[in-house]
């Protein structure tokens, strides 16, 4: 089985945010209108912001630094620890789903987060007709299960998926062609639509994949190293 | 008041006399009582079915602000009676027996409360159940549950059991109580009549039950506390959190025993009962008790501002100089500073001063919970939106927030109006009786012991 | 009694039984909770799927798209692998499309406007072809075709000469592109030098060094997505990672990226170019092969002194660095380190650059321009690179008209040509002209939005009052269609026919524009519009458009440009891949790169460090009669790059900070991109902030100011007022503040109404008196709480 991992190359990303765009178009994540955005309850499963560095020194030798942001799919999650029902889990190819339907919104997973990637539904998500229209017709569902850009209820949590159900179409693909399914096939849609073509995706338990060979360079890193999580969003200094 | 009944003795009369009587300030308190904790309702009615946790201030980072803080508060409020009841009767400490009742009163009607607080928390109530079905022991959260579920559970049956030889007391001696409300003392009596042993295989049930209360009571609030240190997250990640809770449940639980005592003491003019050498006994405790608090919150940041890690310094600058210095710095005035003083210094035989004292140690022990919870919240380890991490409670939480808050002394207070609120059956030892009384199905004969049934034998 | 006694020990066993049960419920779930993995579900979508390629239109990159279109629904943009600008990539804006396509304010169909009510009424596509017919045709009768203009914006593609064409039948002159307000002051600049009036277009893949001259090209500009594709090839794409340097008085996010922020003192770039000439040629470090053999100017001639001796004179690094802020030992060794490590390309900034809209802005675009040419960088691989377009198969020639005829002499509304020697574009001066008497009848706006998008906007405003007849084809009801007669919207780039030509790579390429669904309401495409109306017209106008639908012309217009109509549809784009660099001196070194649109001055292929267009122009004129052209430099200097001081727009005591109006890659320059509700979202990402406009400011002058972040504050210049929010931008100049573009919105829909401020409003709304560029980046600003 494939181990999806994520490389970020932070030298190519110019923060234009189309990853945070191609991801709330492609997984169905709601506006936040003003007020509430302004509140901090806008939805973005990939963020950009400024990092502030320390000791980053002051004008002019002072520089503003950004970070693209997805989930981090830890290979030791610690949001999927505190999960009371299971609602968060982690499959066999290494993506840390989120299940909507059996959610109960305790927000114990949001909290307990060091990377801060989970968002919560405060309400059911709305869209001023006719932009409803725009909305991705993918559905991860099955009995008691609700994922990816499925519509969420209001009161449950959701997160970056990876694009699990890109993944998902391209296993039936592989399937109904009757051939073996090719890591390359899939990729997430913000590593599609990087405008930098700073993201790379694919198997870290390949040897000879891009990011298997990424995650090996000098410039790799990982966020929070310290924290023990051993995130599979692996980045790439700049510089 | 009926005098048609009667007491067998002075202490019978007073500590019986608030039942039976309803009177019409009773109601008006119950009213605005019921008002408030109907606005709760309404409020989470709102909030449940209409806008969902949107109406209130949370956000992200902070996912959790006035419904966990009252969650953790009510949870600690209810260590009151377990530590009176269960650890100072394990401690032999007799002097607690008149408290006894008041005190578990407190735990048995917060309880609910606190649990109550989660469900109206989560983000789907109505999806309870999946705990159940689907719970995963991996979860903190499975074992705050369990503990509180076991706690709530036990209280009621040692709350219920101690109460039992008093219940078949009212039925016995209350005699022109409405048909209903008899009723009621005939059915929760369960026939007892104190012969056969019945008070001794009751005692033996009580230690028992004791001791596995004062485990639950210590697990139950650092369990709590996990929900909190099991996460990784600075402010919240640390061994002490644990023994802090904990500390802290019992301080604000016995102060919380001081006030409810204060209160019936006046109200139902119970001076002789409730000596004042019992608030003096309860002083003792709670200079223990400030001071233990001071020893965990110097252990805690001290280590914190010496190790100075980044995040946790981001965090610990939120309290002492950022969002929440004000709340910081005033929870210190009122939690300790204040009540020390008060304690060490004015709260010798002055209840006044006592009742001023533990009132501003609960209001910053709810500050205390806030100022746990929120700080950490606000400053995530990767700082982003540089504008965002401001929690400003909306009128909903509020709203709630009191109404629970009235729901506790509604329940309260009208159950000391149906039943008694001092333990009659417990403190019978200190009853001097008249000479050549019967005995009288109700009271404990100690000092007769197995005299009793011959005695009853002979009548 | 039993009963009584069981009863309790019930109780008591019963409590026992029940935490037991708990517990062993429990100890059930620890088995289960080591099963992490849960059964999942299945994956499902739509019956009905199709991919259709189009051009994204929501910035002038004009990068290819594949329209994911799920049961009849544009649900998904992405980046089209093969369109060479963007390769497969696709910026927030393009992926944010399907909220311009479904936004809830698009107008649904052509009405009328009643100017005393400001009512609108729904009308019939066919009465407003009529309408128009029928009041062009009366001009035409009147003898006054030059009465009616045509003002547009970006309008790339075949549609920009398709609108003059139509204008050039109907007898007027007057068709006005928005290039004033941004890429004409590069193009006059690259024209002006290198005799080509266009963009030049830079090869980043393969250069060493780039010096970028206010350049906001990773964020905004001409053709951002194509700046960003390159640089970050630059970076890590091959070998060697090559040097960028940003000069700039804000950071951006250019700055921020490159090796080093140079921030200089705001419009004083031709200096800084000069400056480093210096030092080019002091230290021998000139391409002499070049200078010698295919320029024009570099030594003294007899009485025309040269560029080497203007340059040694006048702009000693020691001066520059009075005059820039730049220390002189920066100047020299960035200087050197751009001659040394070739090939090197000087960037000028394509839109939202400083050089634009400055007093002397030209002078520093020449300035720039020149310094590729000091170092052998025109038309080298790493260089610059003159952009080649696909062959267009021309237009039959126009049937010949007496009415047409003499309105095409008239002078230009813009006082392009006249007013504004230099100037082929004045759009911002139209305004001007129209309050100054100058009569026109009919006016339309294509992709056009002057009332909000010029600075000082609201003459527009009065401007429109005077103009009997306006119409806008715009597909919002934005702050000038508010004010027109006729409202007549096209459709959405998703929903017409279309195309763009590649720009940025140098080679040719052609992009295509299609219907991805059809069209949601009853709109027009406004080429399809034309036709009907020039039908309508009969006469010569008609003979001129005999085709029956947009989409033919462009089918006739592409003919022939390698690809069959079906392919190019399918594909979506078609280009001839690799520029082909002319040889120095060779017949098409003469004829396609240096001097193939020079008016005045020979075509010999010499690249002019001394301006003899210019001198055409200016080389008769008097000292008294360059001042008012903004000039005070005299004699040869006049004909050659020099800086300008600028001349504020505002007491310098009084409006101590000079202020900047910023492209962001948010919500980029188009009126409509406001209404897109994620693109507010997201608008203020670098400094937190979103829904709503902010300045930024560096904390020096917060302080000084008595200023702490996020207080509001008013921004005041000699032109107008606003309020709005302070942020504390540490990588800015101490006396430059910058706001936001494309907020501050009065019209356009809900998402837009009354977010934030439109800093335009407190710019200088004059026009550089000898090219017609909006000079506004002088304007100078106080702050106060």
């Amino acid at each position: 089985m494939s181990k999806w991992s994520m490389v970020i190359d932070l030298d190519k990303c110019v923060a234009c945010q189309a990853c945070s765009i191609a991801c709330r178009f492609e997984n169905n994540t709601p506006v936040a209108a003003p007020d509430q955005s302004e509140m901090g309850r806008a939805i973005r499963w990939n963020d950009v912001f400024p990092l502030p560095v320390e000791g980053e020194g002051e004008y002019p030798n002072t520089k503003e630094r950004y970070i693209t942001r997805p989930c981090m799919h830890c290979e030791n999650p610690p949001c999927i620890k505190v999960c009371p029902v299971g609602a968060t889990y982690q499959d066999e190819e290494g993506i840390v789903r989120q299940n909507y339907a059996r959610c109960i919104g305790c927000r114990l997973c949001t909290v307990g987060c060091p990377y801060t990637v989970r968002y919560f539904n405060w309400s059911a998500p709305e869209w001023v007709s006719p932009l409803s229209e725009h909305l991705n017709p993918d559905r991860v569902e099955g009995s008691g299960v609700l994922e990816g850009p499925s519509i969420r209820p209001r009161g449950v949590v959701e997160k970056c998926t990876y694009c699990i159900h890109r993944l998902k179409k391209a296993h039936e693909q592989a399937d109904a062609e009757g051939r073996e399914f090719r890591a390359d096939e899939y990729v997430p849609a913000c590593v599609q639509t990087c405008t930098g073509k700073a993201r790379f995706f694919g198997d870290l338990d390949d040897p000879t994949s891009t990011v298997a060979q990424l995650s090996q360079k000098r410039r790799a890193f990982r966020l929070l190293e310290e924290a023990g999580t051993n995130p599979k969003t692996i980045y790439l200094q700049e510089g | 008041m009926n005098k048609a009944w009667h007491p067998k003795n002075e202490r019978e009369e007073i500590v019986l006399s608030p039942i039976h009587a309803v009177t019409n300030n009773d109601l008006w308190l119950w009213g605005i009582l019921a008002a408030i904790l109907l606005a709760g309702l309404v409020s989470w009615g709102i909030q449940f079915f209409v806008t969902g946790l949107s109406a209130t201030g949370l956000n992200r980072p902070v996912y959790w602000g006035l419904y966990i803080t009252n969650f953790v508060f009510f949870i600690g409020l209810a260590h009151s009676g377990t530590f009176i009841s269960a650890i100072l009767r394990l401690a032999g400490q007799g002097w607690r027996k008149p408290l006894t009742r008041a005190a578990e009163a407190i735990t048995l009607f917060s309880l609910p409360f606190g649990v109550t607080s989660i469900l109206i928390d989560m983000g789907r109530p109505d999806r309870v159940l999946n705990i159940f079905i689907y719970g995963r022991f991996q979860s903190p959260l499975l074992w705050d549950i369990t503990a509180v579920s076991l706690y709530l559970f036990s209280s009621v049956v040692f709350f219920y059991l101690s109460l039992l030889p008093d219940i078949a007391l009212c039925r016995d001696r209350l005699t022109e109580v409405p048909a209903w409300q008899h009723r009621m003392y005939e059915i929760l009596s369960l026939g007892w009549t104190g012969r056969n042993g019945q008070f001794e295989r009751l005692e033996k049930a009580l230690d028992g039950m004791a001791i596995f209360m004062t485990m639950l009571v210590i697990t139950v609030h650092t369990v709590v506390s996990w929900v909190f240190g099991m996460t990784i997250q600075p402010g919240w990640h640390t061994a002490l959190i644990g023994p802090f809770f904990l500390l802290g449940a019992i301080f604000s639980g016995t102060s919380a025993v001081v006030i409810v005592l204060a209160i019936l003491r006046k109200a139902y003019h119970m001076e002789n009962v409730l000596p004042v050498s019992l608030f003096n006994s309860l002083r003792k405790l709670l200079i223990t008790f400030t001071l233990g608090w001071l020893y965990m919150m110097i252990a805690e940041n001290l280590t914190t501002s010496y190790g100075n890690l980044p995040e946790e310094m981001r965090v610990l600058g939120q309290k002492t100089g950022g969002d929440f210095a004000i709340m910081f710095w005033a929870m210190w005035i009122l939690v300790f500073f204040v009540p020390l003083l008060i304690f060490i210094f004015k709260g010798k035989d002055n209840i006044p001063w006592m009742v001023g004292a533990t009132v501003m140690v609960n209001i910053g022990m709810w500050m205390e919970r806030f100022i746990v919870i929120v700080p950490t919240e606000t400053r995530p380890r990767l700082l982003y939106e540089l504008t965002k991490g401001v929690y400003r409670p909306t009128l909903i939480e509020w709203v709630i927030t009191a109404s629970l808050f009235s729901g506790l002394i509604l329940l309260y207070s009208m159950f000391t109006r149906f039943f008694p609120i001092v333990p009659l059956w417990e403190t019978a030892d200190s009853l001097e009786p008249e000479e050549n009384e019967k005995p009288v199905i109700g009271f404990r004969q100690h000092k007769f012991g197995a005299t009793s049934s011959a005695m009853l034998k002979g009548k | 009694m039993s009963r009584n006694i069981s009863r309790r020990d019930f109780l008591k066993m019963g409590g026992l039984a029940a935490g037991s049960a708990a517990a062993l419920g429990a100890l059930k779930n620890v088995m289960s909770a080591q099963a992490a993995t849960e059964s999942a579900g299945s994956v499902t979508t739509a019956a009905d799927q199709k991919i259709v390629a189009s051009t994204c239109h929501l910035c002038s990159a004009g990068c290819g798209i594949l329209v994911r279109v799920a049961n009849g629904k544009a649900v998904k943009l992405e980046g089209n692998p093969m369109h060479p600008i963007n390769q497969g990539s696709l910026c927030p804006k393009g992926q944010a499309a399907p909220e311009l396509l479904y936004n809830p304010d698009r107008l649904t169909g052509p009405m009328k406007r009643d100017r005393a009510t400001g009512a609108t009424t729904p009308i019939t596509w066919d009465e407003a072809i009529k309408t128009v017919s029928q009041k062009l045709n009366d001009l035409r009768k009147a003898g006054h075709p030059e009465q009616i203009v045509m003002m547009h914006g970006d309008t790339r593609g075949q549609m920009r000469s398709f609108l003059t064409r139509f204008m050039e039948a109907v007898g007027s002159p007057n068709t006005v592109s928005h290039e004033s307000l941004n890429v004409a002051a590069a193009k006059l600049g690259n024209y002006l030098t290198q005799g080509v009036y266009d963009l030049p277009a830079y090869d980043i893949e393969k250069t060493n060094y780039i010096l970028s001259f206010g350049a906001n090209f990773l964020e905004a500009g001409s053709n951002p997505q194509r700046t960003i594709s390159g640089y970050t090839y630059l970076r890590r794409g091959r070998a060697t990672r090559g040097k960028v340097v940003v000069i700039d008085p804000r950071q951006g996010i250019h700055g921020a990226k490159a090796d080093e922020w140079i921030p200089i003192k705001p419009g004083t770039d031709a200096a800084l170019a000069l400056g480093m000439a210096n030092v080019i040629i002091k230290s021998g470090l000139v391409d002499a092969d070049f200078v010698k053999n295919y320029s024009f100017g570099f030594d003294n001639d007899g009485k025309r002194k040269g560029f080497k001796d203007f340059v040694l004179e006048n702009y000693d690094p020691a001066k520059v660095e009075q005059i820039t802020g730049v220390p002189a030992t920066t100047i020299a060794r960035l200087a050197g380190e751009f001659a040394s490590n070739k090939p090197a390309i000087a960037m000028l900034p394509g839109k939202g650059g400083l050089l634009n809209g400055g007093f002397g802005g030209v002078y520093a675009a020449m300035a720039v321009h020149i310094l590729n040419a000091l170092v052998g960088s025109v038309e080298k691989p790493g260089g610059t690179m003159t952009q080649r377009y696909m062959p267009c198969v021309e237009y039959p020639k126009l049937p010949s008209d007496s009415a047409a005829s003499k309105g095409l002499k008239t002078e230009r509304i813009d006082g392009a040509g006249t007013k504004f020697p230099l100037g082929r574009n004045a759009y911002q001066a139209v305004a001007d002209s129209i309050l100054a008497g100058a009569p026109v009848e009919t006016l339309f706006l294509y992709d056009a939005n002057p009332a909000f998008e010029t600075p000082g906007g609201k003459r527009f405003a009065d401007a429109f009052k005077m103009v009997p007849f306006v119409v806008s084809f715009s597909s919002f009801m934005d702050e000038s269609a508010e004010l027109a007669d006729l409202i007549l919207p096209e459709p959405t780039f998703l929903e017409r026919w279309g195309d763009d030509h590649i720009e940025g790579l140098g080679y040719p390429g052609v992009s295509l524009y299609q219907p991805v669904i059809e069209p949601l309401y009853d709109t027009m495409n406004t080429g399809d519009f034309f036709l009907k109306v020039a039908e309508t017209m009969g006469g010569t106008v008609a003979k001129a458009f005999a085709w029956k639908s947009y989409e033919e012309v462009l089918q006739f217009r592409l003919k022939d440009i390698g690809a069959d109509w079906k392919t190019f549809t399918e594909l979506g784009v078609w280009f001839q891949p690799g520029y082909r660099f002319a040889k120095r001196g060779s017949a098409h070194w003469i004829e396609e790169v240096v001097g193939k649109d020079r008016m005045n001055t020979p075509r010999d292929g010499y690249f002019d460090l001394y301006s003899r267009e210019l001198n055409c122009l200016l080389g008769k004129k008097k000292k008294a009669e360059l001042a008012p052209l903004g000039i005070t430099m005299t004699g040869d200097g006049a004909n050659m790059p020099h800086y300008e001081a600028t001349a504020f727009a505002g007491d310098e005591t009084e409006f101590p900070l000079t202020l900047n109006v910023i492209t962001l890659m948010s919500l980029g320059p188009k009126s409509e991109a406001a209404n897109m509700p994620t693109l507010q979202e997201i608008s203020g990402m670098t400094v937190g902030e979103t829904w709503g406009s902010w300045l930024e400011m560096n904390p020096e002058t917060a302080t000084s100011l008595g200023l702490k972040d996020k207080d509001t504050v008013s921004v005041e210049s000699a032109f107008g007022k606003i309020q709005t929010k302070v942020r504390l931008v540490k990588a800015l100049r101490p006396d430059v503040v910058n706001l936001p573009f494309n907020l501050g919105h009065t019209a356009g829909g809900r998402f837009a109404k009354n977010r934030g401020v439109n800093g335009l409003e407190l710019l200088n709304p004059a026009s550089e008196p000898l090219t017609g560029l909006a000079a506004f980046t002088n304007t100078r600003v106080k702050v106060d709480r």
